[in-house]
């Protein structure tokens, strides 16, 4: 087929590169399944074909055979996910922001972001099972943050006794190299996991008169442990070590000056789990879990001139949880669970390093899946968070799936999420001495430090919105979806759905007063709202033996209803050729920036045995990024990205029996856009080897 | 340095545009654009680099306009009624209070240039208390600019007329079009070398009513 294209565009590709490989395929199923066993959907496993709520599922292969080595790799090929730039690659899912994805690691949370961005590039893909998405509200579940979805990193467990070794190099000196090892002997198993990477890094940002390179280093490794108790009871423990190494060397250019500054940052993350799990008999299970994680966060920045500039952060977070699964009635299955978490931080962003941020909340959830006849099946349930520092929330969420046919099913649901305000929102305390002199207070410190200001007179004057400032409230979604799945036959899937969200209580940063001499003072508010909807498309089509075609599109359509009214009530506008105001019409509004209208993704692929090539196309339309006219939303003529085409490639083959190389090139058409898009390099290639020892005492 | 805003005069120029449509008065109002007035213009960088240096700074005065003559007036003049709007950077300033002798003031209409035809009888004009507070609101998103500290730039906020009073207490009002050199704003990702050079410079509409009523 495509093969030969392949090859040339490969060879094209690697002359302009230094060559890399990655990890190579894993013995593993067929992706997209229906009949693959997923978990985040309902808390309990479940094939893949029988949850009523949209979910995505990314296999170890579908990860390989894409040459991915870190999580933004795999998830900007998706459809309906968007990576961001700014504090890491963070994830839009259903056009809502990165905050708004709850990131979970074997169920259990990922804690540390930056401004609400948790960086992906932080979590290593290497010993990674699957990669289930569930897309909408989902906090029913989930609890805080899992508003327009969640993302759950399933690792694998070792079932046999195998060592497996890859290593990749490639453009920018890239490496990464990992290895895995399984043990398994009758009740006990354990898997050692390690991974560094390495990249000498890359620049294309605009002015910067001498080009800086920003090399990073990260080191992860995880071991699993499983104790098999008896028949009905497993105890299992896991501990994560991720740290992460950046140098920046930085020369920036003033007034003829060349002023160079070097950062250090270092980002460094542990997560212990034990969990306990008992099955009482064929209808009773349940499970107890420990959870802690930290995340450390350091940066140092020294200046050729000028005073350095640090930058400490700490959050440690500590669950216990507990769920029960049972079926007293025949036709329904039931899920009870509580918990109880304790998040705290430190960090010179807030009043003082010494000084302890705590949250601690209680929650407890149940959710009935309910079968009255063979081709319905209707999802109930609910989550309460009993929050300490500011108002609770009660998560519903409402599901059905309903078989239509044979090959097709129908799928509804509704259900609410919501975001707990984070500790920058309530507690920063944020001076920028250098651009202006503005300062950031979170909502709880701001009337108290604007007071305390007033008080020795260096408040000129406050806004409305001072009065406006009270407790911050979570902010909430409800979310809809309704889907058609149509499954032809083995080699056709087709699915098409329609979301919509409904996000209220949105927090933003509103000007609040001024500083004596003019300084600006910014606080949080529960001020914004917003919607997006859309259709998302998904088919997958099977050509002969050896060929795949994979599509995937979304339309994607956002806004803010006060805007919308604004723009009725003629109270927005904008300027015509002249320089002129005119009044916008809402043809022009173009809602929320940083959002596509159109995705669309196309992968070929071929795969005989360990042989395979795979050809991948990303398409997504232009965005609006700065609101160029000024008036305070955006709209046509506002400034915008261009969209664009990125082409990936990867090839795969077998050389000895226990050997298998990768070759791969990302970015084929070397698209760039350094303006909007800093952190997109060109086009790069890799070559990766696996090798792989495995016994064949399957347990 | 006097000599130099005089010279930078020399960039001035006005251009008579239509006068406004179907006024059946006998004393159309004509509207006048101001392109490339100078205002309080970067003359310098403070010694050293930010936080502590690297700042730019002008001469730290304002240009005086007079809306009646549409001509500059020297600031030795402004102790006096003949001028009725005077820029610095992003403050803008009307005879009035204590920022001039004047019977001036001011206040933002929101709305378009075109549709202010009569000013209405209720409207309240400000005048200067300045620096704690000016007539014409000072700062980002509070009178007539917006400041982008992501890409540096202030754009003027589309639909924002000022109504002034002028020294002699009568009216114009005016739209602020632009605040860079010829009346283009940098592109965003251009340097903060060019966007402090070109910036400081007002292009502006308006129209002035002689006759000392509130019609336009």
């Amino acid at each position: 087929m495509r093969f030969s294209g392949l090859i040339v565009g490969l060879f094209f590709c690697i002359t302009a590169v230094q060559g890399q490989v990655g990890k190579t395929s894993r013995p593993d199923t067929l992706y997209g399944s229906a009949n693959e066993i997923i978990v985040t959907a309902t808390r309990t496993e479940k094939k893949l074909g029988n949850v009523a709520v949209p979910v995505t599922l990314i296999s170890s292969k579908q990860i390989a055979q894409a040459g991915s080595v870190r999580l933004a790799d795999i998830l900007q090929e998706q459809t309906g996910l968007f990576l961001t730039a700014g504090f890491g690659a963070g994830v839009q899912m259903q056009g809502l922001n990165p905050d708004y994805t709850l990131i979970l690691l074997n169920g259990e949370p990922l804690v540390g972001r930056t401004a609400g961005i948790l960086d992906l590039n932080r979590i290593t893909v290497g010993n990674i099972k699957q990669i289930e998405i569930v897309k909408g509200p989902s906090s029913s579940l989930y609890g805080s943050e899992a508003m327009a979805g969640v993302i759950n990193i399933i690792t694998t467990t070792p079932k046999r006794n195998e060592l497996e070794m890859s290593a990749r190099y490639g453009s920018f000196n890239t490496s990464d190299i990992n290895a895995t090892y399984n043990y398994s002997k009758n009740k006990f198993s354990y898997q050692g996991f390690v991974n560094n990477y390495h990249t000498s890094g890359f620049s294309l940002r605009p002015n910067s008169q001498t080009s800086f390179i920003t090399p990073i280093n990260r080191f992860t490794q995880q071991h699993q442990l499983g104790y098999q108790l008896s028949d009905k009871t497993k105890l299992s423990g896991s501990v994560r070590f991720n740290r992460e190494r950046i140098t920046n060397e930085i020369a920036v250019e003033n007034n003829g000056v060349i002023v160079n500054s070097e950062g250090k940052e270092s980002n460094d993350d542990a997560n212990i789990s034990a969990s306990l799990s008992h099955r009482f008999n064929s209808s009773v299970k349940t499970n107890a879990k420990l959870y802690a994680t930290t995340f450390t966060s350091e940066q140092e920045l020294a200046t050729s001139s000028g005073a350095p500039y640090t930058d400490y952060f700490k959050q440690r977070f500590l669950r216990f949880e507990s769920q029960t699964d049972f079926s007293i009635f025949k036709n329904i299955e039931t899920s009870i669970g509580a918990g109880y978490l304790l998040d705290r931080a430190n960090s010179t962003r807030y009043d003082k390093k010494e000084s302890t941020k705590e949250n601690a909340v209680g929650y407890a959830f149940f959710q009935s899946e309910w079968k009255p006849i063979e081709k319905l099946v209707i999802i109930g349930g609910a989550r309460y968070d009993h929050n300490a520092l500011f108002a609770s929330a009660f998560s519903p969420k409402l599901a059905l799936k309903y078989t239509l046919t044979n090959t097709i099913n129908f799928k509804a649901s509704v259900g609410r999420g919501f975001k707990a305000p984070d500790f920058r929102q309530l507690y920063l305390n944020f001076t920028n001495t250098a651009a202006g002199g503005y300062s950031v207070f979170g909502a709880i410190e701001a009337q108290k430090i604007i007071n305390a200001l007033k008080g020795i007179g260096q408040i000129a004057s406050v806004e409305s919105d001072f009065y406006n400032l009270s407790a911050l409230q979570p902010e909430f979604s409800t979310g809809y979806h309704a889907s058609f799945d149509y499954t032809a036959s083995k080699k056709h899937t087709f699915s098409v759905g329609l979301f919509y969200n409904n996000i209220s209580n949105l927090i933003d940063s509103r000007l609040v007063a001024y500083r004596t001499g003019g300084a600006q003072i910014f606080s949080y508010l529960n001020v914004e709202t917003a919607f997006t909807k859309g259709l998302e498309f998904n088919a997958d089509y099977k050509i002969g033996k050896y060929y795949s075609v994979t599509s995937g599109y979304q339309f994607l359509l956002s806004g803010d209803a006060s805007e919308l009214d604004k723009i009725e009530q003629g109270k927005v506008f904008t300027r015509d050729n002249n320089g002129y105001s005119k009044r916008l019409s809402m043809s022009d509004y173009v809602g929320l920036p940083n959002r596509s209208k159109h995705q669309l993704n196309l992968k070929f692929q071929y795969q005989k045995e360990q042989t395979f090539a795979t050809l991948r196309a990303l398409y997504r339309s232009s965005w609006y990024v700065t609101d160029t006219d000024g008036n305070g939303l955006f709209n046509k003529g506002d400034a915008k990205a261009t969209g664009f085409v990125q082409l990936n490639a990867t090839v795969g083959l077998r050389i000895a029996k226990k050997i298998t190389v990768q070759l791969g090139c990302n970015n084929l058409l070397n698209y760039k856009d350094p303006i909007n898009m800093p952190n997109f390099f060109g086009r790069s290639g890799f070559i990766a080897i696996n090798y792989s020892i495995k016994q064949s005492t399957e347990k | 340095m006097k000599k130099i805003i005089y010279a930078l005069f020399a960039f001035l120029f006005f251009t008579a545009c239509d006068k406004d449509d179907n006024t059946t008065k006998v004393d159309p109002v004509v509207s006048v654009t101001v392109t490339n007035l100078p205002a309080d213009t970067i003359i310098g960088i403070t010694p050293g680099v930010p936080p502590s240096g690297g700042m730019p700074f002008g001469a730290g005065k304002y240009t005086f306009y007079s809306l009646e003559r549409g001509v500059v007036v020297p600031s030795s003049d402004s102790a006096t009624n003949k001028w009725d709007i005077a820029f610095r950077g992003t403050a803008i300033l009307t005879n009035s209070g204590n920022g001039g002798p004047g019977a001036g003031g001011a206040f933002v209409f929101i709305g378009l240039f075109n549709d202010l035809k009569t000013i209405p009888s209720d409207s309240t004009f400000r005048t200067e208390n300045v620096p704690a507070s000016f007539a014409v609101p000072f700062g980002s998103n509070r009178g007539w600019y917006v400041y982008d500290g992501l890409n540096n730039l202030v754009t003027p906020i589309p639909g924002r007329v000022l109504v002034i009073r002028t020294a002699t207490g009568k009216f114009a009002k005016v739209e602020i079009l632009n605040y860079y050199r010829g009346g283009v704003t940098p592109a965003a990702s251009a340097s903060d070398n060019v966007k402090m050079r070109e910036q400081r410079y007002y292009t502006f509409r308006y129209s002035y009513q002689p006759n000392g009523t509130k019609v336009f």
